[in-house]
């Protein structure tokens, strides 16, 4: 009876009740939109983190804080035992969808060509080429680029490698690779480029590794120097099989990747080699705790110096644009409470002074104060629901619309435009918190006017005109 | 104390009321006392202005005198709490306002089944009785109709209805004929009768009608706050 009776009320002033439902409505639209569009921005940043460097990453104790400015001193002593323990337990094991060692390395790149002589430091990673074309294919979300296929790196015994854009320009390489949009660099007095000048010594050694690697290779070439795990000089020819361009500037002209052998070999020479890394793409996101606690465990079981970390402390950029982004949605949602809220209060105060007499009435009938205050908030809880319902369901519709618009946009972290897509809005927290949300703004919103409607005397009511 | 054939239905002693006006001070009701007599025809008369509403209310238990005592089948109603006093409003009076006071958004079925919902009656009951009265009444036909669609005289039927679905004590109204034609007035008093020695319900009205006045059992007169 109370619903119906409710239901009945809000009934009474069409108008009133229906401008008052579209603005919860609209509150509701403008949240889910928000949502939807967040959503989206987090499963397409989240992609292309994990695509690139997967989930977990286990590494030496030690390296996380210190170790890339000196990657040699912090290799993973035999890490195939490591890798297979990893890959044996029963509980990592349904979890995993790749598991891959990489090596990073720092050190001065070079192009000693007939042309150009130009070297810069540069920040490298060595990585298995296959595994990284399955780690590429990941896509839980759905919110991935379309995958194509990349065998720049797919052969682990070559010296084939990509570079980063900034790094070809500097290195004078944009011709030779036909990078569009790439100046030359002017000559210079110093020819020695962007990085220190190499002793004698070393640059007569790269001149060599140029010269006889030319010989046997068509693609241009650039020679790594990199210091060994026990301090010496090493140098190897990478053939430059194209350039991957990265979204950070300082990481693009930083950026060379090469087959994890390659960079085992500048790194370690003649010695072991090693990795500094042992990445983990797990089949799915929500695995990510509990596959790092069984990690963590069978690092403590084997004693093993080694620590690991998950994708967001790997990128902090991604933990601040969630943060951003949660901090704008909380600040649309404080406005549309607000709206709301001044709706619902205007809208149920002018229905209480309305319907005075009538609540005099079912007073002296012997209806308790509680009784009047439950009918109220159940009239702006109505009000806020059928709002509410009517906003997702506008929000259903304008996402369907605009995902078959084919809009495009070049979010952060990408160098390409890509499809501009909303995501369902259906993330319990979402849907029913912004739908409840609502719904509870509606009611507490009236609980002044029900108040007010609650303690009126029965006589004054009753005189009410 | 509980009620007994013989007790009256009201007893008041010593009641007054008066209206605050910042700092003026209107007397309403100056110590009032009387009986009434359970299963009567009661009309309190007197001019506009004298009080009659007043006493009226306060025999309803929907306003508080400033000073006295207020018994309704032998309970001190000023003593109950607002909860225990809206129940026992919800038990044992019955309204019929002037201006019928009927919810508009229900038919005149929920109308008169209304009562019944507060004191929890099972829906079965609720309907069977519900029926029976609006066909009392006059008014079977009407039951899906809204307030707004019936004639004022029908009006008042739904509203008898409603007063005596409950089977109460006591029925209060306040000049009940007052918005109505001739006609339809003294059906409404004939209705009223029938219905009180039907359901051996007590009578109270505040009235000028002089028809009222001449069907009454017990007649209280009542000038500037002090009966006559």
């Amino acid at each position: 009876m109370l619903f119906r009776l409710a239901i009945r009320n809000i009934s009474r002033n069409r108008r009133r009740s229906v401008m008052t439902a579209a603005l919860v409505a609209m509150g509701a639209l403008a949240l889910l939109l928000f949502g939807a569009f967040t959503t989206y921005i987090f499963a397409g940043l989240e992609t292309g983190l994990v695509q690139r460097g997967g989930h977990l990453a286990v590494y030496r104790s030690g390296y996380f804080l210190f170790g890339p400015g000196n990657p040699a001193a912090y290799g993973i002593d035999d890490y195939q035992t490591v890798m297979r323990d990893i890959g044996d337990d029963p509980a990592l094991k349904s979890m995993i969808n790749v598991m891959t060692p990489t090596q990073a390395v720092v050190g001065i790149a070079g192009n000693f060509s007939a042309t150009t002589s130009a070297s810069k430091t540069f920040f490298g990673i060595g990585l298995v080429g296959a595994a990284r074309e399955q780690m590429r294919r990941w896509d839980e979300y759905g919110a991935g680029r379309p995958f194509a296929p990349d065998d720049r790196l797919s052969d682990p015994n070559a010296s084939r490698g990509v570079i980063g854009r900034g790094v070809a320009r500097m290195l004078g390489l944009c011709g030779p690779l036909h990078v569009p949009d790439c100046p030359v660099p002017e000559a210079r007095p110093d020819p020695a480029g962007t990085a220190p000048p190499l002793d004698p010594a070393l640059a007569d050694l790269a001149h060599n590794e140029a010269g006889a690697q030319s010989a046997t290779s068509t693609a241009p070439q650039v020679q790594l120097l990199s210091a060994t795990a026990n301090g010496a000089p090493n140098i190897v020819s990478l053939d430059v099989a194209g350039v991957d361009t990265q979204s950070v500037k300082e990481l693009d002209d930083n950026y060379v990747a090469m087959p994890l052998a390659l960079a085992q070999q500048l790194v370690y020479g003649r010695g072991e080699h090693k990795v500094t890394g042992i990445v983990l793409q797990l089949h799915r996101t929500e695995d990510v705790p509990a596959a790092r606690a069984r990690l963590v465990s069978l690092i403590a079981e084997r004693h093993l110096p080694l620590e690991v970390r998950d994708y967001r402390e790997l990128n902090p950029f991604f933990v601040q644009v969630v943060g951003l982004f949660s901090l704008i949605f909380l600040f649309l949602a404080l406005i549309m409470i607000v709206i709301v809220l001044f709706a619902v209060v205007n809208t149920m105060t002018m229905n209480v002074l309305e319907r005075t007499a009538e609540i005099g009435t079912v007073r002296a009938m012997g209806v308790r104060r509680a009784s009047i205050r439950r009918l109220f908030l159940a009239e702006g809880g109505v009000l806020g629901a059928l709002g509410a319902t009517l906003g997702v369901v506008l929000a259903f519709i304008a996402i369907a619309l605009v995902n078959h618009a084919g809009f495009q946009w070049t979010p952060p972290g990408n160098t390409d435009p890509v499809p501009f897509q909303l995501a369902w809005p259906t993330r319990p927290l979402l849907l029913l918190g912004t739908w409840l949300g609502l719904v509870l703004v509606a009611t507490l919103a009236t609980l002044p006017p029900a108040n007010r409607a609650a303690r009126s005397r029965i006589v004054d009511a009753l005189r009410h005109v | 104390m509980s009620e007994t054939a013989t007790s009256p239905v009201v007893r008041l002693e010593h009641i007054a009321r008066a209206y605050h006006t910042g700092l003026v001070s209107i007397p309403a009701v100056r110590d009032i006392s009387l009986e009434i007599e359970p299963r009567v025809f009661s009309v309190i008369v007197g001019p506009s202005g004298s009080g009659k509403t007043t006493l009226l209310n306060m025999i309803g238990c929907i306003d508080v005198p400033d000073s006295g005592r207020v018994e309704i089948r032998g309970e001190d109603v000023l003593r109950l709490s607002d909860n225990a006093l809206a129940d026992f409003r919800a038990r044992t009076i019955g309204y019929v306002f002037q201006s019928f006071n009927l919810i508009p958004v229900l038919s005149a079925f929920e109308n008169v089944e209304y009562p019944l919902l507060l004191l929890n009656v099972p829906v079965a009951e609720r309907r069977r009785r519900t029926t029976a009265m609006l066909e009392s009444v006059g008014l079977g036909a009407q039951a899906k109709q809204r307030p707004n669609e019936l004639s004022g005289g029908q009006k008042q039927r739904v509203a008898i209805a409603r007063a005596l679905i409950k089977e109460p004590a006591l029925v209060l109204a306040d000049e009940p004929t007052a918005n109505l034609d001739s006609a339809t007035g003294t059906s409404i008093i004939a209705l009223m009768r029938r219905m009180q020695e039907e359901f051996h319900t007590s009578f109270i009205f505040c009235t000028h009608d002089p028809r009222l006045m001449a069907e009454a059992d017990q007649t209280f007169s009542i000038r500037d706050g002090v009966l006559v």
